[in-house]
C-alpha cells in the first residue's frame, strides 16, 4: 500500500512542479515590472509555504503512530502467540532457527549477522517487499511479521555485502492455514 | 566587489571542469555497462559489476564535489580575494586521492561500493588481502583532507572580509534586526557549505582512520552502529553539498540573464541557516531501517527530511520562478540548463522526502526507488547546473582550450542520459516490474526460477501500468537470472 501511495504522490507532485516550470517558461517571453512581479510572489508564496506546511504535517500525524518499531510489536504483544525466529546474516546466507509457517503466524525475527552489515528485506510471492530491518553485527534488529497469505516467500539481502550479495536469498515456505499436521 | 578571477585560479577551474568532464564521460560508460548487462546486452561477472558499481558511485560523488567547488571558487573570487594555491592544492589532492582510489579498484580488487559500511572493508581485506581496501580508504582520507583544507581557508577568508561564518549567513539581520539585504548569494551558500561539509568530512575521516587502523590492527575495532552513523554523517551531506555549491551558478548566471538582482533578503537568509541546520540532522533518514537507534532520533530524520525540502521549494526553485518569470529572458544553453536544474533538484528530492517517511522507508528501503530519486537529482540537478556552468564559463571567459571538451560533453551528457532512460523500456515484459520491488545493488543476477517466473506474470498483469512504469524507470532496470549456477549456489 505505502509503495502505490508512495509512486502516486512522487507522480502527482512532479506533474504539478512541471506544470509550474512550463507555466514560467511559456510566461519568460513576455516582460513585466519585476517589483511588481516580486510582490504578487511573495503573497502566493506565503499560501504555497502553507499548504506545503499543511501537506507534511497531515503525512507526519498519519504516519508516525504506525512505525515499524512498534506498531506491529504491540500487535505481537498483545496477542501474544507470535513464534519467534532467530535470522542471521553471513556472507552470503540467512542462518534461520524456523523456515516453514503457517498463514496466520504472527512472527517476530530476531535479526543480527555475524560478519558484515546485511539487509533482511522479506519478499512475498508476488516479489512485494513487505518488511525489512539491517542484519548489523553485534546488534539484533526485531521485526514482526504476520504471514496472511501462504505461498513461497523469500528473504534477499538489501545491503551490499561484497560479491555474493546477490546470491544471498533464501525461500521460505507458508502453507496454507490448518493444512500443516499438528492441529 | 566583482574582482576578476585569478589568472592562476581561472586556469585551475579549466582543470577542474576538464577532469570533471572526463571523468563523468567515464563514470556514464560505466553506468551504461551496469545497465547493459542487467538488460542482458552483455555479460560481466558479479565481481566486475561490483567494481564498476563502486567506481560509478565513488566517482559521481567525487566529480560533483569538484564541479561545485569549481563553480564556488569561481564565483565567489568575485567578492572574495582568494589565493589559487589553495584550489591547487585541492586539485592535486584530488587527483592523487582518486588515483588511489582507482587503483584500489582496479588493481586490487576493491569491490565494496562507496558507502564501504564498517567491518566490510576489514572483512574484504582478510579475504582478498589489504591492498585494495587500504588504498580506497586512504585514497578517500586523502581526498577529504583536500577539501577540508579547502574550507578551513574559505572559513578564513569569510572571516576576515564579513566578520565570521554567522555574519556570512546573516545572522545579524536575521537575530538583530538589521536593515537590508545580507552577503551575496554565493557568500552565504559558500558559508553554508563550510560548515556542513567541514563536519561531513571529519566524521568521514573518523571512519575511514577507524576502518583503516582495524585492518592492519584487528584488534583495535569499532562500534558498526556507530560507523555507520559517521559513514553517513560523511556520505549523505557531502553528497547533498555538491547541490549547494552548484546553485551559486544558478543565483548569479539568472540573475546576470534577467538583469534582476537576486538579493539575500530576511526570508532568502532564514532558507539557508535552516538549509544548514537540517543538512546537519538528517543523514539518519539513512538509519531508519536500524532498529536499535533511538525511537527519537529516527523520528527526526522523518520529520526533518521533511523540512529540508522546504528552503529549496518555498525559497531557492521558487525564487528561480519568480525571477525568469516575465523577464524576456534569452534561452540558451546556461540559462536553459539552469531553469531545468532547479527542476531536477526539486524532482530529485520529492521522491526522497517520500522514502524518508518512516511507514515508506520500510518497504522501499534500499530498493531501486533509491537510486532513482539520486539519479533525478544527481543528473538533472548538480550536473545540469555544472554543464551550464562550463558553457557559460567557456562564453564569458573566452577561448578557452577545452571548449572542445565541453562541446563533446554536453552532447554525449543528453544521448547517454536518455538513452539510460530507455534501456529498461526496450527489454522484455519485466520491465513493468516495479523498481519500488527491487533490491538496489542486485548485480547481475537475480536468482530461483520462481522469481523469474513471477516477474514475468506480474509484467503481464501490470501491462496496462507499462507508462507509468516506465516513468519510475529512468535510469534502472530489473535484475534478471541469467547465471544459474550461481544462484543455486
Ligand atoms: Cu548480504
Amino acid at each position: 500500500m505505502y509503495q502505490q501511495i508512495a509512486m502516486y504522490a512522487t507522480v502527482f507532485f512532479v506533474f504539478l512542479l512541471a506544470l509550474a516550470f512550463a507555466f514560467v517558461y511559456g510566461e519568460s517571453k513576455r516582460s513585466g515590472e519585476y517589483s511588481t512581479i516580486q510582490e504578487k510572489g511573495y503573497k502566493i508564496r506565503k499560501f504555497y509555504f502553507l499548504g506545503l506546511i499543511a501537506i507534511m504535517a497531515f503525512a507526519t500525524v498519519m504516519t508516525l503512530g504506525r512505525l515499524p518499531y512498534d506498531s506491529n510489536q504491540a500487535e505481537a504483544e498483545g496477542l501474544n502467540e507470535g513464534k519467534v525466529v532467530k535470522v542471521t546474516g553471513i556472507q552470503y546466507a540467512w542462518e534461520m532457527s524456523e523456515e516453514t509457517f503457517k498463514a496466520g503466524d504472527k512472527v517476530q525475527f530476531d535479526v543480527t549477522a555475524s560478519d558484515v552489515t546485511h539487509g533482511f528485506g522479506l519478499y512475498n510471492e508476488n516479489m512485494e517487499l513487505v518488511a525489512q530491518t539491517q542484519a548489523m553485527p553485534g546488534y539484533t534488529n526485531t521485526v514482526y511479521y504476520t504471514f496472511k497469505e501462504p505461498g513461497t516467500y523469500q528473504i534477499l539481502c538489501l545491503e551490499y555485502c561484497s560479491a555474493g550479495h546477490h546470491v544471498m536469498v533464501k525461500e521460505i515456505v507458508v502453507e496454507p492455514e490448518g493444512g500443516a499436521s499438528d492441529e | 566587489m566583482n574582482e576578476a578571477i585569478h589568472p592562476l585560479a581561472r586556469k585551475t577551474v579549466v582543470w577542474h571542469l576538464a577532469v570533471t568532464s572526463l571523468v563523468l564521460i567515464l563514470m556514464m560508460i560505466f553506468g551504461v555497462i551496469m545497465l547493459m548487462n542487467q538488460g542482458e546486452m552483455i555479460s560481466i561477472t558479479p565481481q566486475w559489476f561490483y567494481k564498476i558499481m563502486t567506481a560509478h558511485g565513488t566517482g559521481m560523488v567525487g566529480i560533483a564535489a569538484l564541479g561545485g567547488t569549481a563553480i564556488l571558487w569561481y564565483f565567489l573570487s568575485k567578492y572574495v580575494k582568494l589565493n589559487p594555491a589553495i584550489l591547487i592544492v585541492n586539485f592535486v589532492l584530488f587527483l592523487t586521492g582518486v588515483s588511489m582510489v582507482l587503483i584500489a579498484i582496479f588493481v586490487f580488487d576493491f569491490s565494496d561500493g562507496w558507502t564501504f559500511l564498517y567491518p566490510l572493508p576489514a572483512q574484504s581485506a582478510k579475504m582478498y588481502g589489504a591492498a585494495g581496501a587500504v588504498f580506497f580508504l586512504s585514497g578517500m582520507l586523502v581526498l577529504g583532507f583536500g577539501f577540508l583544507i579547502l574550507y578551513m581557508y574559505l572559513a578564513a577568508r569569510l572571516t576576515a572580509v564579513y566578520g565570521g561564518l554567522g555574519k556570512a549567513l546573516g545572522w545579524d539581520i536575521i537575530f538583530r534586526g538589521k536593515k537590508g539585504y545580507g552577503p551575496p548569494a554565493a557568500v552565504v551558500a559558500t558559508a553554508m557549505v563550510i560548515i556542513t561539509n567541514s563536519t561531513a568530512l571529519l566524521a568521514g575521516a573518523t571512519v575511514l582512520a577507524a576502518s583503516l587502523v582495524n585492518i592492519i590492527n584487528p584488534a583495535v575495532t569499532m562500534d558498526p552502529l556507530l560507523a555507520k552513523h559517521l559513514t553517513y554523517a560523511f556520505g549523505h551531506i557531502f553528497a547533498n553539498c555538491t547541490i549547494y555549491m552548484a546553485v551559486i551558478a544558478v543565483y548569479e548566471v539568472l540573475s546576470e540573464y534577467t538583469k534582476r538582482p537576486w538579493k539575500a533578503n530576511k526570508v532568502f537568509l532564514i532558507a539557508w541557516n535552516c538549509s544548514t541546520l537540517f543538512t546537519l540532522m538528517i543523514y539518519t533518514h539513512h538509519l531508519l531501517m536500524d532498529f536499535a537507534v533511538p525511537k527519537w532520533m529516527l523520528i527526526i530524520g522523518q520529520v526533518f527530511s521533511y523540512a529540508n525540502g522546504l528552503p529549496v521549494m518555498v525559497v531557492t526553485a521558487y525564487g528561480a520562478l519568480m525571477i525568469v518569470y516575465r523577464s524576456r529572458m534569452k534561452w540558451d544553453f546556461a540559462s536553459s540548463l539552469f531553469f531545468l536544474s532547479m527542476f531536477g533538484w526539486v524532482a530529485g528530492a520529492i521522491p526522497a522526502i517520500i522514502d524518508a517517511t518512516i511507514v515508506v522507508n520500510h518497504v522501499m528501503h534500499n530498493t531501486k526507488w533509491v537510486p532513482g530519486h539520486f539519479h533525478t537529482y544527481m543528473g538533472m540537478g548538480v550536473v545540469a547546473m555544472i554543464i551550464g556552468f562550463m558553457y557559460y564559463f567557456n562564453k564569458t571567459e573566452g577561448n578557452q582550450e577545452h571548449r572542445g571538451i565541453d562541446t563533446f560533453t554536453i552532447a554525449l551528457y543528453f544521448v547517454f542520459y536518455g538513452t539510460c532512460g530507455l534501456f529498461p523500456l526496450c527489454r522484455r515484459n519485466q520491465c513493468t516490474k516495479k523498481m519500488v520491488r527491487t533490491p538496489a545493488a542486485m548485480g547481475a543476477v537475480r536468482p530461483g526460477r520462481r522469481s523469474q517466473r513471477n516477474l514475468y506474470r506480474s509484467g503481464r498483469n501490470h501491462l496496462h501500468r507499462k507508462i507509468f512504469s516506465g516513468l519510475r524507470y529512468v535510469g534502472s532496470q530489473v535484475p534478471y537470472q541469467k547465471n544459474q549456477q550461481l544462484a543455486e549456489k
